[in-house]
This record gives structure tokens, C-alpha cells and sequence, in this order.
């Protein structure tokens, strides 16, 4: 084995056969290295969470004392109670609208997603493939463009303040279709063979014969159009406003009244991520498999 | 006599899914989403940004280019704040599009081969990208508060080093946005990039290594190549999301100091939403979203690539 490598000159400079005899032992000494390494980066990684967590515990005097408090010295759940006792504060609603129009958005999504990409994938008919490339080319459109056209026409509708802005505008957006595409193509084709001879209508295929296929591709365009309206940003922020708001906007709102009061500032922006903070909990296998089957982010 | 479709195909199309309607009644609900909320929009907007447009009239005037010409004409306020947040979101993009990959990189190149506690570190580094922008965005304010965040306190008990009001310091405002967007959106690249280097083929390696190669080498003339087209893919990906930056500074600077981390997005909604002029906000959002295109249409071509390997 030693005399193996000499044989051929070293490609690379510095390159030579006592390299390759120490590599255990270096290996070794390298996996401890990158252990350490990895447990400081995700030290740090959750530092920031620790600390919302551990602000959100201590009295706004204690938040800020000097010196530094590393963990509550006294805990208490004072700010949680102040800011859900608070009236102009509706936490529970804001959660509420968040949970209501981001589940609808998701929901939605998919069923949009898979009655769209159903004949685009297992039938034939005219206009097929100019009707994928036209909803396909709609993903080069950046969003940008559609704020303020979005916006005028909430107005005329009549849809400021209301859920149908939160849910409707968002939906036809190819992506689920493009990515329930992709899955419906991949089912034989034999399987539906079968239920047609059967008798069986495209209604029925679909409902019974398919869709037992795409359990796993619904899921996670699911898990992604929820997350995708649940951390919406910019959209709910300007068309909803007060007890309408959705949570995550809804706490930089709640933060301009609380501007410096970060005992309280820290319990709000707690209760805005424990919920998502525990759904990955159980889900985040699912959703990190989900990420690189996709290959594609929600922005 | 040419116009009569042969029967041959009628009868195979009637074998494929009962009545010739029948695909078109599937697609009929998103086709109906898909024009009003894609296809007029995007009509909708140019006619916006061709008028003055007053929300409480009835009829808009018509003013041509007029609003695109304040773009491009110096001295008008909306070519001075276009062109300075346009420079913010481009400094912006410059700094974290290169280290977003660099890091996501680093970290995926970590957690490649197996180590204990892998999927934990994993689930760590992913974690952040779960959060809403305005959690991230005043969890890193308070962070970097000027006198009692964490990163000052610990920037006085390092030596040679000493706290810095970051949020109110022109230039170094830009740290904690930078800093918190790396935190926040590394995992997603760093996904990426984890399942590109689970399909090299380990076999490279092994002929390297007989070759006496490095891990320099490796990583030189196997690892990156191999790489390259995640690494494009990312750069997109993460070019776009960058240049319409607006949550980040939105809740942790305000854009402030002196509108220095302002971005195109957070001026064009203060253009409709503080000052109404929403026809000025469409114009800039046109403007705007064609120069993103070329970003966006070399995404769509990637797309494409991806498509034909999926289908066929």
C-alpha cells in the first residue's frame, strides 16, 4: 500500500507518500477539529435565540442591567402576561388571522397545484404546452412589479382589511404548479391503464388512482406555501392594518410602541416564533428533505 | 376535406379522459386567478405609471413617460432617493450574495462527511430561515443595541475592542442587517449545497487520492467543478432575493441613518404609501422589476434545464 502511491510522481505540490500512511490518524485529529468548530458555530447560531428567549424572562430593569445578566436572575412571565393582557396589543386574534389565512393559502395552493398540473401532465389537448409555457413564463415576472397594481385593485374591490387580500393574490403563482408538474410526470403511465378500462372517470384517477402518489410532494408544497404566507412580509404590511394584521407584522407595529421596552419586545417576537419554532420541531427532517428535493426557496 | 381531424385521433383523445372539455375545466380556476392577479397587474401597472394617479378620482390624467423621465432626469427628488437606494440595495447585494455562498459553503462542506450529532448541526444552521423577518429583524436590534445590545457587550469585554452604536452609525448601520441576513438565510444554500456533495461520486476522490492529490486539489478540481451548477443557481436565487431587500432594514434601521440603508423596494412602497403617488411607485417598480429581469430570465433558463432533465 505504501509502495502504491510513490509510483505515480505527485500531482499536487507537497503531495507524497508519508501523506497518505499518516491520513488516519489525521483524520481523527481533523473530525475532533471540525466537531469543535461545529459546536461554536451553533453556539452562536442559537445565541440570539437564547438571548430573545432569555430577555423575554427578565423585568425590563434587569434586561438592561449592568452588568450583564447572562441568564435571568429572577424569571418571570411578567411581560407575556403584560403585553396578552394588553388591549391595543390583540395577540390572539393577530395569531388568529396568521394561522387562518396562511392554512387557506396553503390549502388552496395545492389544490390549485395539482387540478392545474393534472392535465398538464397526463392529457392531451390543444393549447397544452402554450398554456405551460405561459404560466411558466409568469415565474420570470419579479414581484415587484405586482405591488402597487395589486394594491389599487384591493381597493376597488373593496378587499383592504379583509382575508380575500391575504389569500387570493398570491395563488396563481406557477410555482406549485411547476413543482406538481414535475411529480405527476414522473407516475407511470400504466397505473392509470387500469382504472380506465375499468370505466373509471378523470375525476376518479386522479382522486384514487394518483393522488396516492403525491402525498409526499403535496405535503411539503404545503409546508412551504404556509411558511411562504405565515412569514409574508411586505404585502400584509401594507394591506392590513389593526386587530387584521398578521402576527409577524403585527410585532414590528407592536415594537414602535415598545420601542426600547425589550423584556416585552423579546416575549412578543417569542410568541410570534414559538409556534413555527415547534412545527419544525417535528417537521424539520420533512422540510430540510423537502429543500433539496425541490431545489428551490419560497422567495 | 383537410380541416376534418382523422378519426383515428378523435377516438385516441376520447381514450385519454372522456369529452374534449374536460382538461379545460381543470385548468379553469387557476386560469381564472392566473389573469387577474398575474396577466392584468402587470398591464394594470404600466397604465398606472402612464397617469397621475389619484386614488380618489375617478379619472386619471394621462401623462405619458413623464414619470420614467424623472428617472433618469437629475434633479428631481425621485432621481436623487431612486438612484441612492438603488446604490444601498446594490452595496447590499455586493457584500452578502458572496457571502451567503461562502458561508453555505463552508458550513456544507463541514457537515459532508458524518459526524455526530450531524442532523442536529444541520437542524441548527436551517433553523433561522423558518423565522419572519420582523423576529429576525428585532431579534438582531436588540442584539446590536447601541449601549445594552449583546454584541457591545461583549465587543467591552474583548480586548483592542470596544462598542459601537451600530444602528446610528452611518456605514456600520449596515452590519447588523448583513450580519442578520446571513444568520437568517444561510441554511437555505447550505441545503443546497449539502445535496450537490452527497452526489459527487466518491470515486473521484478515490482516483485523486491515488493520484496523491490534496485536499486542496480535491476540492480545486473536483469538489467546485462539480459544484457549478448550484453554485450558479444560488447566485441567482440568492441576487434576486437580495436586490429586494426590504424586511431587514425595514425593522432593524428604518433605513436609517439619513435614508443610508434605504432599499429600492423600501422607497418605492414610501413613494405609494407615505406619499401617495402611486403612479410615480409603478413607474419606479417597472423600472425596477426590467432590470431584475435579466437576473430573473437567466433563473428561468436554468428552469428549463431542469425541466427537460425531469420530463424526458
Amino acid at each position: 500500500m505504501i509502495g502504491s502511491a510513490p509510483v505515480r510522481p505527485p500531482v499536487a505540490a507537497g503531495v507524497d507518500a508519508p501523506t497518505a500512511y499518516r491520513r488516519p490518524a489525521m483524520r481523527a485529529w481533523r473530525d475532533v477539529l471540525r466537531f469543535a468548530l461545529l459546536c461554536v458555530l451553533a453556539l452562536l447560531f442559537l445565541m440570539p435565540i437564547y438571548w430573545m428567549i432569555a430577555t423575554s424572562l427578565k423585568t425590563e430593569a434587569a434586561a438592561v442591567a449592568q452588568p450583564v445578566q447572562w441568564w435571568p436572575h429572577e424569571p418571570t412571565l411578567e411581560n407575556y402576561r403584560t403585553i396578552l393582557a394588553s388591549p391595543n396589543a390583540p395577540f390572539l386574534r393577530w395569531t388568529w388571522n396568521s394561522l387562518f389565512t396562511s392554512t387557506a393559502f396553503a390549502g388552496l395552493s395545492v389544490l390549485l397545484a395539482v387540478l392545474t398540473a393534472y392535465p398538464l401532465s397526463r392529457m392531451r389537448f390543444r393549447g397544452r404546452d402554450t398554456w405551460f409555457w405561459a404560466i411558466l413564463s409568469s415565474m420570470m415576472i419579479p414581484g415587484v412589479i405586482f405591488l402597487i397594481p395589486h394594491y389599487l385593485m384591493m381597493i376597488r374591490f373593496d378587499w383592504i382589511d379583509t382575508y380575500h387580500a391575504l389569500i387570493w393574490p398570491g395563488l396563481p403563482a406557477a410555482f406549485g404548479v411547476f413543482l406538481m408538474r414535475q411529480f405527476f410526470v414522473s407516475i407511470p403511465r400504466e397505473v392509470e391503464e387500469a382504472a380506465r378500462i375499468d370505466g373509471a372517470n378523470s375525476l376518479q384517477i386522479l382522486v384514487f388512482v394518483l393522488l396516492p402518489f403525491l402525498t409526499a410532494p403535496m405535503a411539503t408544497l404545503a409546508l412551504f406555501q404556509f411558511m411562504a404566507s405565515w412569514n409574508n412580509y411586505v404585502w400584509p404590511l401594507f394591506v392590513v392594518h389593526g386587530e387584521m394584521q398578521t402576527l409577524p407584522v403585527a410585532i414590528t407595529s407592536f415594537s414602535s410602541r415598545y420601542w426600547t421596552a425589550y423584556g416585552k419586545l423579546m416575549a412578543g417576537t417569542a410568541i410570534a416564533s414559538l409556534p413555527i419554532l415547534i412545527a419544525f420541531l417535528f417537521t424539520q427532517r420533512y422540510f430540510i428533505r423537502g429543500m433539496s428535493l425541490t431545489g428551490l426557496k419560497d422567495e | 376535406m383537410a380541416l376534418a381531424p382523422p378519426p383515428a385521433r378523435r377516438r385516441r383523445r376520447h381514450a385519454t379522459g372522456g369529452p374534449a372539455w374536460v382538461p379545460y375545466a381543470y385548468l379553469l380556476p387557476h386560469a381564472v386567478l392566473f389573469v387577474v392577479f398575474i396577466v392584468y397587474p402587470v398591464a394594470f401597472g404600466v397604465y398606472v405609471s402612464l397617469h397621475r394617479w389619484n386614488i380618489l378620482s375617478d379619472v386619471q390624467r394621462y401623462v405619458g413617460l413623464e414619470f420614467y423621465a424623472r428617472l433618469v432626469t437629475p434633479g428631481t427628488p425621485q432621481f436623487a432617493f431612486f438612484w441612492k437606494t438603488m446604490g444601498n440595495t446594490a452595496l447590499f447585494t455586493a457584500i452578502t450574495v458572496p457571502a451567503l455562498l461562502l458561508s453555505a459553503l463552508g458550513l456544507a462542506l463541514l457537515l459532508d462527511r458524518p459526524i455526530p450529532g450531524r442532523a442536529f448541526f444541520r437542524a441548527v444552521f436551517f433553523l433561522p430561515t423558518i423565522l419572519a423577518v420582523s423576529v429576525m429583524g428585532l431579534t438582531w436590534r436588540w442584539m446590536f443595541e447601541n449601549q445594552t445590545g449583546l454584541v457591545n457587550i461583549l465587543l467591552d469585554l474583548i480586548p483592542f475592542t470596544q462598542a459601537m452604536p451600530f444602528l446610528t452609525n452611518v456605514g456600520w448601520a449596515w452590519v447588523p442587517i448583513v450580519v442578520g441576513t446571513i444568520w437568517w438565510t444561510v441554511g437555505f444554500n447550505m441545503i443546497l449545497y449539502g445535496a450537490a456533495l452527497a452526489a459527487i461520486p466518491r470515486v473521484y476522490y478515490e482516483a485523486a487520492m491515488i493520484d496523491g492529490a490534496g485536499a486542496w486539489a480535491q476540492f480545486r478540481h473536483i469538489t467546485w467543478p462539480q459544484l457549478n451548477p448550484v453554485t450558479l443557481f444560488a447566485l441567482v436565487t440568492t441576487t434576486i432575493a437580495s436586490f429586494q431587500l426590504f424586511g431587514q432594514p425595514h425593522v432593524i434601521t428604518s433605513g436609517g441613518p439619513l435614508r443610508t440603508t434605504q432599499s429600492v423596494m423600501m422607497f418605492i412602497t414610501e413613494e405609494a404609501f407615505s406619499n401617495f403617488q402611486f403612479a410615480s411607485a409603478a413607474a419606479m417598480s417597472v423600472f425596477f422589476g426590467l432590470l431584475l429581469l435579466l437576473v430573473t430570465g437567466l433563473q428561468f433558463r436554468m428552469t428549463l434545464r431542469d425541466l427537460g432533465r425531469g420530463v424526458r
